[in-house]
């Protein structure tokens, strides 16, 4: 009888699976998880990451773990040999399979944004000292940041197979896709050993895998961009969340004005087009990690007229002024913080 | 077919039974005040804040060179001085209940909430 019960209600948390998505408030969880959660956690890609996944063994972590060092030494901007490295200081650069797709991606995004994602952006970037880790923050000039804009062009990035190249000038950098293709491989990779519950923390970048291991949606709290705290929690299955936002790195100059290191590659100075905070949520880590930068370098009109006309992700956005602006599929599955200061309001659809 | 409705009844009624004792049991989050001080990935200490009486402070040295001083008083903790290039940790202040966690990535120290909360994770 308990036998037959226990089957029972296991069978029906598969069924309502991530069902209670619906009513995230009245989440239950039923059964305890069958598997054990196992986790590791490591340094790479210059940040903190952590995966969390029911059902795997010491050997598959380790697996997880080796494919992002593997990435990271192909795709660093700053590594001797790896890939990127070599097309920034070479001019070309023979690629993988997966680096290849990679490039190919996040140029296929830069047009799609048009322009507000630009891979080439780095020297800019580096230019202002955000590319290091020693706090050697500037502002450059204006006739520095001409000269430096000439190369900044994504479209003169010519990427044929996997042969890439770059005209003499320029320089490339995926930071702003590769966590989020990381974790799309390593959904991937787990996936394929028969994991399916798992979540991914990639320094920030949530991704998860199915629902909990007891049925229930992932509870995946968002950064509040102004404070520590958080601005709330989204209940989310099978999903990547990913924020950009303008806390992560900045510096201030001696007349208080702020400076963070996301940067406009049409203005070559940071993006300051009344967004704080971006968090896009959707089924590929890729798309949602270009999409939180190039929609903050929107800013909010251009955000909400992208995600009007694409529809194939969701929001939170957090605006200077004090707003919390979220997708109507959000606003079921979001739960604001206690003493929220933001004023929330649900995106129109039109 | 009376015998499959019947268990369909049953079933029904015993999951709804199971939901909500578990939503009763597990509905309150439970604010978690014991930290951990890990480094690369091995936890160091474990420090319940609300056990603390007394201000104090310890040295965590990275094997590579330089260290991190954490200063723990009651309720609260944060890395007070820091030799690292960036000295971001420092910055970061007190560690937040909801927030993200304290991280020095040059000595590969992190100070966190032990089991953070009722959240699974932070996009941040």
């Amino acid at each position: 009888m308990y036998k037959r019960l226990a089957a029972l209600a296991l069978g029906l948390a598969l069924l309502c699976g991530c069902g209670a998505a619906a009513q995230p408030q009245k989440e239950t969880e039923t059964v305890q998880a069958a598997q054990e959660m196992r986790s590791t956690e490591f340094f790479a890609m210059d940040t903190v990451m952590s995966v969390r996944a029911c059902g795997a063994d010491e050997a598959l972590l380790a697996q997880a773990e080796a494919l992002v060092l593997s990435l990271e030494e192909e795709l660093s901007t700053t590594r001797e040999g790896s890939a990127v490295y070599t097309l920034d200081h070479e001019g070309h650069a023979e690629l993988s399979e997966r680096a290849a797709y990679l490039l190919g991606r996040a140029l296929a995004l830069c047009a799609e944004t048009d322009g507000a994602l630009d891979v080439s952006v780095y020297p800019v970037v580096r230019a202002w000292g955000f590319t290091t880790a020693d706090g050697s923050y500037r502002v450059p000039d204006a006739a520095e940041l001409d000269a430096l804009l000439q190369n900044v062009d994504y479209t003169r990035v010519l990427l044929d197979g996997t042969e890439a190249s770059v005209p003499e000038g320029m320089e490339i950098d995926l930071g702003a896709v590769t966590k989020g293709y990381t974790g799309d491989l390593l959904t991937a990779l787990l996936r394929e050993s028969g994991v399916e519950s798992a979540l991914l923390d990639l320094g920030g970048n949530v991704q998860t895998v199915g629902c909990k291991p007891d049925g229930s949606n992932w509870r995946v709290g968002v950064k509040d961009p102004a404070g520590e705290g958080l601005l709330g929690a989204l209940a989310v299955a099978d999903k990547a969340v990913v924020t950009s936002g303008g806390y992560e790195r900045y510096f201030t100059d001696d007349a208080g004005t702020l400076y963070w290191h996301i940067m406009d590659p049409r203005s070559g100075c940071p993006a300051r087009n009344g967004l704080i905070s971006v968090t896009v949520v959707g089924d590929e880590g890729l798309y949602c990690d270009a999409l939180s930068t190039a929609l903050f370098v929107m800013g909010t009109e251009d955000a909400i007229a992208f995600w009007r006309a694409h529809r194939d992700f969701d929001m939170v956005l957090v605006t200077e002024d004090g707003r919390l602006l979220l997708t109507p599929a959000l606003a079921e599955r979001f739960t604001p913080a206690d003493a929220l200061r933001y004023e929330t309001a649900v995106i129109a659809d039109a | 077919m009376l015998k499959t409705r019947t268990w369909i009844l049953l079933f029904a009624a015993a999951a709804l039974a199971l939901g909500l004792l578990s939503w009763r049991l597990l509905g309150t989050p439970v604010e978690g005040t014991v930290v951990e001080v890990v480094q690369d990935g091995v936890v160091l200490r474990e420090i319940d804040l609300s056990a603390v009486r007394e201000a104090y402070s310890f040295v965590v040295t990275w094997p590579d060179g330089g260290s991190n001083t954490v200063l723990v008083e009651p309720g609260r903790i944060c890395v007070a001085e820091a030799d690292c290039p960036d000295g971001l940790c420092v910055r970061q202040g007190w560690l937040s209940d909801r927030g993200a966690p304290l991280v020095c990535l040059p000595h590969r120290l992190v100070i966190r909430l032990k089991g953070e909360g009722a959240l699974d994770g932070v996009s941040r």
